[in-house]
This record gives structure tokens, sequence and C-alpha cells, in this order.
């Protein structure tokens, strides 16, 4: 535990917490990040990175603003677009063609800017269930879908979607016939990718915000389908 | 487990072939189709210094200080890759690439964790832990 | 689907996905071979897709070349990304799913030979 010392890390910390509003509901199978805690002392790059910041702040390449701008674009931005992004794609079928045509054209439509994220939208079909992967790093669209969750990073994700993406899909609880194909896209270049899932019975009539609730990021990455809660 | 044992888990059960597999080129990045087990499918979210390491390489590189390829590029290149955690690496290629390109000195670099480190009173690891519990009230 | 080419200038005034792509060798539905090699470096072909033959899916554009870019040069000239669709099982011998499974990814044209050829082994 940090002592009671002025620290840079609680004092950082209380501001963001304080800030966090947390509204977003995450639906049950998303499992909502534990939040996280910076528990003890820093680790060493913990150290390191706090470091190069105050270096490159004090030669005046950088901000602290900047940084926290950065970060608050991150925590309460991006991570809400891609859901609405898809909602629209669900109920209006010309806006759903043109989001599969050209991921950042369409988005930029909805006045959502990819930054340099090129985006290629997948849809699922009875047919076709489609998964995103980055074996090589963890390229992800960053900005339509915020930082990727922690399983997306680690190896045996990274390593076992691209040949056992099925056993992978059933440790998320998803499990698909075998006359439906399973595509899965290896995010190694410059494109990024995000699913359509197909719109589930039951959302008849639901308001683009209610079809958002339920396009949580895992559907949006493909380890799940979106489901209707009572 | 021994040596071989252990490079044994890494060998691909999918009867790829030989030469990609084990070819001496192979980042240890290049992980696609290795064995690895089961995924811990929680997400863990991030730290704040993670949120703030992200930050901090997002806005270098929206700067085009840094560019996206030459950050893999010095993960790739880690000697300790395969031991370390995603962020881990992050910091460690940016700190790669600030000395590279002239931003900072290794020492300078250092002198700077020190002065970080000293904030938190976090023992360095010359000191010995018999004596941090001594010189605890 | 190949959205690359289309007007030049005005084309890249909105953004896209995709750029221009002119003088691309391969056309979408080609079968084309991911080559054998194993060169040091920065590459963003997985050692678990070369020498495997796929089908040229659609054609993303021209982009700055990234084993140039990761060293710190600009990357020019561009090279053509295309996106290649893979049969798993051609791919995998072990695979387990079904025959219809597929993978897909970006690879350079650079990388890639037309299926035909015997493709060199270095």
């Amino acid at each position: 535990m940090t002592d009671s010392r002025i620290d840079y890390y609680a004092a950082k910390k209380h501001a963001h917490d304080h800030g966090d509003h947390g509204d977003h509901d995450h639906s049950h199978d998303d499992h909502a990040p534990v939040a996280g805690e910076d528990e003890g002392p820093p680790s060493e790059f913990a150290i390191m990175s706090r470091a190069m910041q105050e270096i490159l702040e004090a030669k005046g390449v950088i901000t602290a603003e900047q940084v926290t701008r950065r970060m608050e674009q991150f925590e309460e931005d991006f991570p809400y677009r891609g859901s609405r992004v898809v909602a629209r794609a669900w109920t209006d079928p010309e806006f759903r063609k043109r989001l599969l045509d050209d991921g950042k054209a369409a988005c930029t439509e909805m006045g959502v800017d990819l930054e340099a994220d090129r985006l290629i939208a997948v849809e699922n079909t009875p047919e076709v269930h489609n998964m995103i992967v980055c074996t090589l790093c963890s390229c992800y669209p960053r900005a339509l879908l915020g930082m990727p969750p922690t399983w997306y990073k680690s190896r045996s994700y990274r390593s076992r979607v691209v040949f056992e993406p099925r056993a992978v899909l059933k440790e998320f609880g998803t499990e698909l016939p075998d006359n439906v194909t399973v595509r899965v896209h290896d995010s190694n270049a410059d494109m990024r990718y995000v699913v359509i899932p197909m719109r589930p019975q039951g959302t008849e009539g639901w308001s683009e915000d209610r079809l958002a609730d339920i396009l949580t990021r895992d559907t949006l990455v493909g380890v799940t389908v979106p489901r209707v809660r009572t | 487990m021994t040596m071989a044992g252990a490079k044994a888990k890494l060998e691909a059960p999918n009867g790829v072939d030989e030469m990609a597999e084990k070819h001496p080129n192979r980042g240890p990045q290049d992980i696609g189709g290795r064995k690895a087990g089961p995924v811990d499918v929680v997400d863990h979210g991030m730290k704040f210094w993670e949120r703030q390491a992200n930050a901090l390489r997002s806005t270098l590189s929206g700067k085009g200080i840094v560019k996206r390829d030459e950050l893999r590029r010095a993960a790739e290149d880690l000697r300790d890759y395969s031991k370390l955690q995603y962020f881990e690496i992050t910091t460690s290629a940016l700190r790669t690439l600030m000395i590279e390109k002239g931003y900072m000195t290794e020492q300078e670099l250092k002198a700077k964790m020190d002065e970080v480190r000293a904030r938190f009173d976090v023992p360095d690891e010359m000191e010995s832990p018999l004596k941090q519990k001594a010189a605890q009230p | 689907m190949s959205a690359a080419g289309g007007e030049t200038g005005s084309a890249q005034s909105r953004p896209s996905t995709y750029t221009p792509a002119p003088g691309h060798r391969y056309e979408v539905g080609d079968a084309v071979r991911v080559k054998r090699r194993y060169p040091p470096g920065h590459r963003r072909t997985p050692h678990y897709i070369r020498g495997k033959v796929g089908t040229v899916e659609r054609i993303c554009g021209a982009f700055p070349n990234p084993e140039e870019l990761a060293y710190g040069f600009d990357g020019e000239p561009k090279k053509v990304l295309y996106r290649v669709r893979f049969v798993q099982k051609e791919v995998w011998p072990r695979y387990r799913g079904p025959a219809r499974d597929l993978i897909e990814m970006e690879i350079f044209e650079h990388w890639l030979e037309p299926a035909g050829d015997t493709g060199g082994r270095t």
C-alpha cells in the first residue's frame, strides 16, 4: 500500500476515480473489467514509463495534458462507439451496406473519427460466424472499441484462435454447429476489424440505444453472440 | 520441467511444416499456431500506470515521434519478450526507441527512474530485505 | 470485395478504409501462394501461413512497407496489400473443425506469387 506522503500515483488515481462514471451497462457475458488497482509499490516498468514521460515533458516533447486527454479518450469515448455504429447497421439496411463496403467512410458519416484505423466490417449470417485476432501483437480497432481486453492480448488467445477457433469459442461459452463456417481474421497488417453480429429475435422495434446495449465488446470481436435478457 | 520438456510444449500440435515451425528467424511474437493453455476469459482491465503508459505511447505515435511499426519491431527485438506482460513490452519497446532516436540517454533514464523510485521509497534490488525490515517502525 | 482504385485525388479527401492500388498484380479470386521464405527482421507475414495457397478476397490498397517503416525508413514505394482467404484444413494438416472453416489475413504483394508457380525454396 502507498503511504500517506504526497504520492503521484495516489493523487492521479484519486482524481481519475472521481471522474470515472462507469455508467455503461456491461452485459453479463462481457466480464466487465476488474477495476485496475495499483496496489503496492510501482513495478519497474511503471517507474520506467513514468520516468520517460517526465523526461519528455521536461524537454517539451509532450505535455502532461496531452497524455491525460488521451487517457480520457481511451476511457470515456472510444469504448462506446462500436456498439452505436453496429446498432445503426442493424436498424438501417442502407447504412449496413455502406459499413460493409467501407468501414471507415461509414463511421465518418456518423461522426466517428477512427483516426489511423482502417476498418473492415464483417457480417455474421446463419452460415458464417466471424472471429477476430491479431497473432503477431494485439492489433485492434482501438478508436472504435477502446483498448482490447486482457484475453485478446494473451498468448493463449493469439496462438490458438487461428488453429482451434471453435475450442476457444467454447471457452467463451459459444458453440456453433458444424454447418456454420467459422471465419477467422488475423489482423496482421493495416486493416482493423469489427464483427456485425446477427440481430437476435425478440429485438423488433427496439431503439438504437437499446440495441447498442446488447452489442457488447465481446460480440463485436466475435467471441460471443448478442443475447436478449428479460 | 526440463528445458527440453518446456520447448516441446511450444511445438504446434497441428503438423505444420517443420521449417516454418522451428525456423531460427521466427520471432518470439510469431505465435499463431503455437500450443497454449486455456484462455483466461475474464477481462482484467488495465491498471492506472498501464492506461497512462498506453496514453504516452499513443501521444508519441500521434505526433509521429514513434511509428507503430517501429514499436512492433522494438518489441519483437526484446530479449525478454516471452517473459513480459503486454504493457511491460510496450514500455520496454518505447524505451528502446527513445534512446535510439536520441530523446534521452540510458543514463538520463536511469537517473530519472532512480528519482521516481525514491518518491515511493521502493527499495532497490541492492538493499537487503533484512535491512528494510529492520527499518520498519 | 475489391474497393481499391476508383477516382484518384478526390477519393482520398474523404476518409476511406481503402487506398488506390494502381498497377496491382493480382485480382480478386486469383489463387496465390504465400512465399515460403524466412528472412530475418520485422515481417507481418506470420510463419504459419508461409507456403500456403489461398484466394485473393479483396484488394486493400497500397501502403508504405511496414518492413521498412519498422527501421525508420519511409516505406516508399508503397506495396499493394491484399486480403487472402485460406481453407483451415489446408493451413493446418490436423485442423479439427469442419472443412468449410476459413482463415483470412492481409498479405503484401511482394510476399505472394501465383499459385501455379512451383515456388522457390530458400
